[in-house]
């Protein structure tokens, strides 16, 4: 019975959906539109429930002396200064200057550093990698040195020259492979979502 | 006796600490000095050479009519956006020099953060009137499709806004929009979610590098008007629109801090398989005697 339901809903939206993208007509329009609030309510609530889900997780922990208490006390502290921020009474939300202040002074230069740690441990990593995996290590390694070479910011005719051959490897090789994987992805997708229309599962092969 | 064992330990444990963290040390003051050393070095460019793309945006830009509305898609990630905030706002300047009416909107909160801080620098600045502020919308890739019927919130007032709602109040009522890439919502999500609604709609984007080869084919089918997508090009761009303007638009990476970065990898990865081959050298067996 839960599984016919659930296959009539997603059947219903799902032909909804797709037949407000083929016809033009008012009627289908307002209730695909309809389905879309659902659609934004749902991810709405989604994210308020994933916030509150993270906040008990970490007050739970602190509480029970579990885990990375600093964190958690970072991540509580944090997410209270920005809520406070952005609600208290006369602030402006995501404009009011105490949310900007914090998001341009903190949060954009603490996120961009953790980033940029990237390099440093990237490039550790590769270091380690050479005595754990040497096959693996060395042909990532090698791949990573001529995309390196490629990229080097020179100028002149040496440069002209490394720049076409950059571009040749994002064109070919590169867009070559990521195509094939877009493309599959596109059929498993169109499958599977052709499976759920159809209200077929594993049970039915 | 335990008293001065202790310390002894502590001190040597403290000193092989330290000595672990000075090749990242220098390398970090390396790219320090390097960043303070960066202006005009000859034979260095960071530019792309092939200025292909940076025309067919600057065209698109160009080809827009007086009082064009544009739309600003800002969902960059905090992460990625320093490798494209120099190409993002010499778009906004070029757009603005152009004449156009902008607005501004994001889709992911990370995205809503970063327009927020744009919006106010150029309060700051002073030299030109922010992007109308369309602000968040929630429902990510949902919010995406409701926005083509309606996108002004009810209590939003002036000029550019009363344009968009005479325009039908949603993202058609734009004449083109500048999509600010991230990794939730991108140039795919509009090419999916709003170029199939309305296919007439101009769309160029901004992304970071690891976006490209995910963009790259819906610029090529023409899904995309213009793309910039490496950093290279984002700084020829930024170059191009610095020479026609005289406002600042925020520091451009030099060529000498990456030149230095990429030699360091490249030396490091040549001291790990040097290091391996070393060792399976001394592994190898010699010649067995006859």
């Amino acid at each position: 019975m839960r599984r016919s339901i659930l296959a009539g809903t997603v059947l219903v939206t799902g032909l909804l959906v797709l037949l407000d993208l083929m016809i033009v007509n008012p009627s289908l329009d307002d209730a695909a539109g309809a389905v879309n609030e659902l659609l934004v309510l749902l991810a709405a609530g989604a994210a308020v429930g994933g916030g509150a889900t993270l906040v008990a997780h970490h007050a739970r922990a602190l509480a029970a002396g579990d885990g990375d208490s600093t964190g958690s006390t970072v991540l509580l502290v944090g997410m209270a200064a920005i809520l406070l921020a952005g609600l208290r009474p006369g602030s402006t939300g995501s404009s009011d200057p105490v949310v900007l202040w914090l998001v341009a002074a903190l949060l954009a230069p603490i996120a961009a550093s953790v980033f940029a740690l990237l390099f440093i441990f990237l490039l550790g990593a590769l270091r380690r990698g050479f005595t754990l995996r040497v096959r693996e290590t060395s042909l990532m390694a090698g791949a990573a040195a001529v995309v390196i070479v490629l990229l080097l910011p020179v100028g002149g005719a040496a440069g002209d020259w490394l720049a076409a051959g950059a571009g040749w490897v994002r064109d070919v090789p590169l867009a070559g492979v990521f195509r094939g994987l877009l493309i599959g992805i596109g059929i498993l997708v169109a499958v599977s979502a052709a499976r759920s229309l159809m209200a077929l599962d594993r049970d039915d092969e | 006796m335990t008293n001065n064992v202790g310390p002894t330990l502590l001190t040597g444990e403290r000193a092989a600490r330290l000595r672990r963290a000075v090749p990242t040390l220098l390398l970090l003051l390396g790219l320090v000095v390097a960043s303070l050393l960066s202006g005009g070095i000859d034979g260095l460019r960071l530019a792309s050479p092939d200025r292909s793309r940076v025309d067919q945006l600057r065209a698109a830009i160009r080809d827009l009519p007086d009082g064009a509305l544009v739309l600003i898609a800002c969902d960059a990630d905090l992460g990625t956006y320093p490798e494209i905030r120099a190409t993002t706002r010499a778009a906004i300047d070029d757009l603005a020099a152009r004449g156009a009416r902008l607005a501004i909107v994001s889709f992911t909160p990370e995205g809503r953060a970063i327009a927020a801080a744009e919006r106010a620098r150029i309060a700051r600045a002073g030299t030109e009137d922010p992007p109308a502020d369309l602000g968040f919308v929630a429902g990510a890739e949902a919010g995406l499709v409701r926005s083509i019927a309606s996108l002004v919130p009810e209590d939003a007032e002036g000029a550019t806004f009363d344009a968009i709602r005479e325009g039908g109040g949603g993202i058609g009522a734009f004449d083109m929009v500048l999509i600010v890439s991230g990794s939730d919502i991108s140039a795919r999500s509009w090419v999916e979610q709003v170029g199939s609604r309305l296919p007439d709609l101009s769309m160029v984007a901004i992304a970071p590098t690891f976006l490209d080869p995910e963009l790259e084919p819906y610029l090529r089918s023409g899904q995309l008007t213009a793309l910039l997508s490496t950093l290279r090009e984002g700084v020829a761009y930024a170059q191009a629109v610095a020479a026609g303007s005289t406002s600042s638009r925020g520091p451009t990476p030099g060529p000498l801090p990456m030149l230095v970065g990429m030699l360091i990898a490249l030396a490091v990865l040549a001291e790990g398989a040097f290091r391996r081959l070393v060792r399976r050298g001394r592994r190898s067996p010699g010649p067995s005697p006859s």
